[in-house]
């Protein structure tokens, strides 16, 4: 090829992978010396990265996280490992005047420490274990929350309800995304810092009966706020809203508006 | 991806909360296999750690980088092709995703209109798309897997992908 392709789908067909031989070559060998062309593939291999959405959500298990963790402090660590500490203290022998005192005094010695050893390294593993228990029900806690938002993406009934700013309140933005039939709501806004003594909060309101609390936040100064609310199955939301309130939350919106949006 | 050049591993974290969701399910999509897809998820976080220095934003965004070499990882494992050992995470693939996928939000609704987009098409058009996506066939290995003559493969793919660009960006 020695011109430009003369189809824009040439773009999409070399970054999915499709084309072969000489179609494959020309396209790889002009993009290496042509900017613009080299613009028109990344555009193209942007727009397929997006077919990736075409897979149904799975939620990695929390397992994976915790080892990428452990390799990254290892591999901060120089990858080695620290040095063994030995649990049998050094001891030194001493002289006896008995002969039965020289065997007996050094093993009930030996038969102390070693029950000290096996009490120390017993207690030890009690405490990893229960370490470990915690560790397995925190990483089960996580995989079930992450199923659960891997749903709530996935569920077809999910609605995603923008919540904009009113005049004269804190300046920002955020979406709700909310199943009534699995009851499942995930915020995600970002909020300027609330004052100390308040914080904000959630509401949904149904079509019929008073706003129901959906969660009370505090906004960090410039990081995304997101939460799971669980909420009773089968609420249909008028509208969703957000309130500032005395620090805590309060059973019913006692504030300000600070941001809204209509359920339909 | 400045926090984690200076070694923070909260940064790594975080960037790993808003895309390993991501990227598990194309992992797992192309692969079938919980456990490889795992294995390939945590080596491209790990890798993204040790050469975030090498990060050039200006060739791309972070999560259509993580996309690209996500799907490329599973293809060349399903495809039993080992990658070069030592191969670098940001190799010289400019990527420009039309839309920030940082929100998990924004994700959701994007993968509503991909979905409707590739329920939209065609069933051999769709079945196309997707053996060259997921498991990532040439239009010869399409024509053969299917038994449809090369020349119906290639404009198949070529016209899904069009309406599929149409559909995606309106």
């Amino acid at each position: 090829m020695n011109g430009h392709p003369t189809r824009e789908q040439d773009f999409d067909l070399y970054a999915l992978g499709a084309l072969e031989g000489d179609e494959k070559a020309a396209i790889g060998n002009h993009v290496a010396t042509c900017a613009s062309c080299a613009e028109k593939l990344a555009d193209a291999r942007g727009r397929l990265a997006l077919l990736a959405l075409a897979a149904p959500a799975v939620a990695p298990s929390p397992s994976v996280r915790a080892r990428l963790m452990n390799q990254v402090r290892s591999e901060k660590q120089g990858g080695a490992l620290a040095p063994a500490v030995s649990l049998v203290p050094e001891t030194t022998g001493g002289i006896f005047g008995r002969w039965w005192a020289a065997v007996l005094v050094p093993v009930g010695f030996a038969l102390a420490l070693a029950s000290f050893v096996l009490w120390t390294q017993n207690r030890r593993l009690d405490q990893q274990l229960a370490v470990l228990h915690e560790d397995m029900q925190r990483e089960q806690q996580q995989l079930q929350s992450a199923r659960e938002v891997a749903d709530l993406i996935n569920a077809r009934d999910t609605v995603i309800v923008p919540l904009a700013a009113q005049p004269g309140m804190p300046k920002g933005s955020a979406h709700v995304m909310y199943n009534a039939k699995m009851g499942m709501l995930m915020y995600e806004g970002q909020l300027e810092p609330n004052p100390a003594n308040k914080s904000y909060q959630l509401w949904i309101v149904p079509t019929q009966g008073n706003p129901i609390s959906a969660g009370v936040f505090n906004a960090a100064s410039t990081e995304t706020d997101h939460f799971l609310m669980k909420l009773p199955p089968g609420i249909a939301p008028k509208a969703f809203a957000v309130t500032l309130e005395p620090a805590g939350g309060r059973p019913a919106p006692t504030g300000p508006m600070v941001l809204v949006g209509a359920a339909s | 991806m400045a926090r984690m050049v200076q070694r923070d591993e909260a940064a790594l974290e975080a960037l790993y909360d808003r895309y390993a969701g991501l990227l598990s399910s194309v992992l797992n999509r192309i692969l079938r296999d919980t456990q490889a897809a795992e294995e390939i998820l945590q080596d491209i976080f790990f890798q993204l750690w040790r050469t975030a220095s090498q990060f050039d934003a200006s060739r791309g965004c972070l999560p259509g980088w993580l996309m690209v070499i996500a799907r490329n990882r599973a293809i060349s494992r399903l495809r039993h092709h080992n990658p070069a050992a030592g191969e670098e995470l940001f190799e010289n693939t400019l990527v420009l995703l039309p839309m920030s996928l940082e929100s998990a939000i924004t994700q959701k609704e994007l993968m509503g209109r991909v979905k409707v987009a590739m329920e939209a098409l065609p069933k051999e058009q769709r079945a196309a798309v997707e053996l060259a996506y997921f498991e990532g066939l040439t239009h010869s290995e399409i024509a053969e897997r299917t038994g449809d003559p090369l020349g119906t493969v290639k404009t198949r793919l070529r016209t899904a992908l069009e309406t599929l660009k149409r559909a995606m960006h309106p």
